[in-house]
């Protein structure tokens, strides 16, 4: 590496740690959560964060099977269109509660993931994903008194104007509908065909109410009415809002975390990592002195720069992920320890320092790349084939590999160049071999006279 | 210097000692699936006072209807509990439930896996396992493409060294299974996972040392090279396992408590690692040697006879 090296390095170190810097408020000319920048047509408007995962900030997470055996008979659409649609539709209910930053993705070809941060009411996040919502107006049957059936075509909510809440007699809540066209003027059809009757409204085939029909329709409207309550009103007239999705769910994995345990996590992930660091960090000093100081600050980058990755990617922290990050930390200096090992033994073989700087990052290098790409081999099996809390393991570890290989072998290496060029620094026993006698008598000879 | 290639017999039987027994372990169904693989529910209660006794909460649990549940205690005053598969309405009674019975700090974490979506998990466990092992199998050939025709002895020996790490996490954990009721769940797998691919590489490096010195020194005996390589790697193998091993402990003693059972397999996996590299894998290649220094050495016998 050339001139240019130390200065690129040193770059990339003020901009990591800038970047970790918790909150960034940088705004010019506009305001923003965030950094933005406005130049020209250049516009950067970007929230630096760190994304923590379900189980570090508390909330709930569904995996949700679309069961497509329970379709009707006739049903073409394709697999992969039914999830999309599923998807649009969940999302657009969990836009409804107001949910930050909340995650709805397909997952294999015929799952979901759902996971809302901050949602603590498991219940609430299961209704959201399971219901249906497919409303459906039914007409008595007259071959069978007391009993209802379908309109020929049913007659059901796939028209509907947005619903909205009311109160009647200023207490009582219900759900105000409209059908649009064509299917309003079925409505006015229907008044007129069973007037003075009663029509059931149905939800996911159970009854909410059958009120009597008791005047003609001249529009699309009508209300429905049941035992609600003003958060059951308002969630029903969300979901019918949203659209009936277009295959049943069920939940075949939930979890639910709550926020202050998420918190403790985090903490007790943070005090595991500063004191793993300053194991690590006590051990390579003892051990191999300068290089070990050396590989430190290669050690305290590294954590930088792989945390400001994470921040930028963005990566969602899990705890399984902070693990991984942890763990990477004590694989980072294995290189360092491979090439100290091996300047340690051709300083005894009796090269000079730099030669044997030389010899210890070249004869080292093989070993060095045969254990990083085990480990990202690893690594990348277990993201491609794991779910949720693996996954993150994966993904940090990865990264912090690959960042560690830049770290221990550049920065590194960098500093050991640096460092044997300074005289006082060039002591053998600061590397951790013992003086030679030359290099006793080469000291003495350049120290000024003390006699 | 350590003659560790001679008294090989007795670091095979070190290992034995402590595989054997894992072993009988695994044997008598010690390994205990954890809900993601067999499905189920799983409650962790903490509680803001002082910690109820397990038969309390099984007592709620009974009135519950829920008389199945495994109720245990666990680290940091919480209480597991253990159930089929529950509906969220079911856990946000059992919630409250426990919220009137034990004030109303108590925090429920709730984990429900179907049995459908369980059965996929283990699937997706053994797809990565199987496709991590041939994987494997083509880096040590790789890693080994120079060694001729010793390649095959070196790659049978990396190979029997991480199948010594896997049979000591599994049967530690089967072990603790057993007696502490301790489950696996796909975080365990990716622990043997994450082992198997340091186990492998700590095997390499030191297979690369002998042969390194084998080509620096012709005609030299296999036993002997073989030893002077684990002496000159001893120092990498072990401190590199040491930094590891210091991380591992700090994640294990004050990181999430559901990341100590994840901690504990990849500290024995690695301490296993470390020790199958230095004491079992070149000393298989030493005894491949012996065994075919003899067959040749009776068959060129039986010939001149």
């Amino acid at each position: 590496m050339g001139r240019a090296g130390p200065w690129l390095i040193a770059i990339i170190a003020v901009l990591a740690i800038f970047i970790d810097i918790p909150k960034h408020q940088f705004s010019f000319p506009f305001n923003c959560p965030g950094v933005c920048l406005k130049i020209g047509d250049l516009q950067i408007n970007q929230e630096i964060k760190t994304h923590l995962g379900l189980d570090l900030q508390g909330g709930t997470q569904l995996i949700l099977r679309m069961q497509l055996e329970k379709l009707p008979p006739g049903v073409t659409t394709p697999q992969s269109d039914l999830q999309t649609q599923a998807i649009r539709v969940i999302e657009r209910r969990v836009n409804g509660l107001g949910v930050s930053e909340p995650v709805i993705q397909g997952l294999g070809d015929d799952k979901i993931l759902m996971q809302l941060p901050g949602i603590d009411d498991l219940q609430q996040a299961n209704d959201l994903a399971t219901r249906q919502a497919f409303l459906e107006i039914r007409v008595p049957d007259k071959d069978h008194p007391g009993q209802y059936k379908s309109l020929e075509p049913p007659l059901t909510g796939a028209n509907l104007k947005p619903t909205f809440v009311t109160f009647e007699n200023g207490t009582k809540p219900v759900v105000n509908f409209e059908f649009g066209a064509p299917d309003d003027q079925r409505w006015i059809k229907l008044s007129q065909d069973f007037f003075q009757q009663p029509v059931q409204i149905t939800l996911d085939g159970k009854e909410i109410s059958a009120p009597t029909v008791n005047a003609i329709f001249t529009s699309g409207k009508g209300i429905i009415e049941g035992n609600f309550t003003t958060k059951s009103a308002s969630e029903l007239s969300l979901l019918l809002n949203s659209g009936a999705l277009p295959v049943p769910l069920e939940v075949i994995q939930s979890s639910r975390v709550e926020p202050t345990l998420g918190q403790e996590s985090v903490q007790r992930s943070l005090v595991a990592g500063a004191i793993g660091l300053l194991l690590v960090a006590f051990f390579m000093v003892a051990y191999y002195r300068l290089p070990g100081a050396l590989a430190v600050i290669a050690l305290l980058f590294y954590t930088a720069l792989t945390y400001a990755i994470f921040r930028i990617i963005p990566v969602t922290l899990t705890l399984a992920g902070v693990a991984g990050f942890i763990l990477s930390i004590g694989m980072a200096v294995d290189a360092n320890v491979l090439t100290f090992e091996r300047l340690k033994e051709e300083l005894r073989s009796g090269k000079s320092l730099r030669a044997a700087v030389e010899a210890g990052r070249v004869r080292a290098f093989p070993s060095i790349a045969y254990s990083n790409a085990a480990t990202i081999l690893t690594a990348g099996i277990l993201f491609w084939f794991g779910t949720g809390t693996v996954k993150g393991f994966a993904l940090t570890l990865a990264i912090g590999v690959a960042v560690s290989f830049f770290t221990a072998v550049i920065v590194t290496q960098m500093l050991l160049h640096g460092a044997i060029e300074i005289p006082s620094l060039r002591q053998r026993r600061l590397y951790g071999v013992e003086e030679r006698p030359q290099d006793i008598r080469e000291a003495r000879a350049s120290a000024p006279a003390a006699t | 210097m350590l003659h560790v290639v001679e008294r090989k017999w007795w670091y095979f039987l070190a290992s034995g000692l402590l595989i054997v027994p894992g072993v009988i372990f695994l044997l008598i169904g010690g390994l205990k699936p954890g809900i993601e693989f067999r499905g189920g529910t799983l409650l962790d209660v903490t509680f803001a006072g002082n910690t109820p006794t397990v038969a309390e909460v099984t007592a709620v649990m009974t009135s519950l209807g829920r008389p199945e549940a495994v109720v245990q205690a666990a680290e940091g005053g919480r209480i597991e509990i253990r159930t089929f598969e529950m509906k969220p309405d079911e856990i946000a009674n059992t919630s409250k439930s426990l919220q009137d019975k034990f004030g109303a700090g108590t925090k429920v974490d709730s984990s429900v896996v179907s049995p459908s979506f369980s059965g996929e998990l283990i699937q997706n466990a053994v797809k990565s396992i199987a496709l991590a092992s041939v994987l494997i199998v083509f880096l040590i050939a790789i890693a080994f493409r120079n060694f001729g025709w010793a390649a095959f002895r070196y790659g049978i020996a990396a190979i029997i060294a991480l199948l010594h790490d896997a049979a000591v996490v599994l049967g530690v954990f089967a072990a603790l299974g057993f007696f502490f009721n301790i489950e696996i769940d796909s975080l365990f797998v990716t622990a043997v996972l994450t082992i198997i691919g340091f186990s492998v590489h700590d095997t390499i490096v030191v297979f690369d040392r002998i042969r390194e010195n084998l080509r620096l020194n012709p005609g030299e005996a296999l036993n002997p090279v073989i030893n002077f390589s684990i002496m000159q790697t001893l120092a990498r193998s072990v401190i590199t396992s040491l930094t590891v091993v210091f991380t591992l402990l700090a994640l294990f003693l004050f990181g999430g408590f559901s990341m100590r059972n994840f901690a504990l397999a990849l500290l024995v996996g690695i301490i296993s690692g470390t020790y199958s590299s230095i004491f079992n894998a070149s000393q298989i290649v030493s005894l491949w040697q012996e065994v075919e220094d003899r067959v040749r050495h009776r068959a060129t016998a039986s010939a001149a006879s």
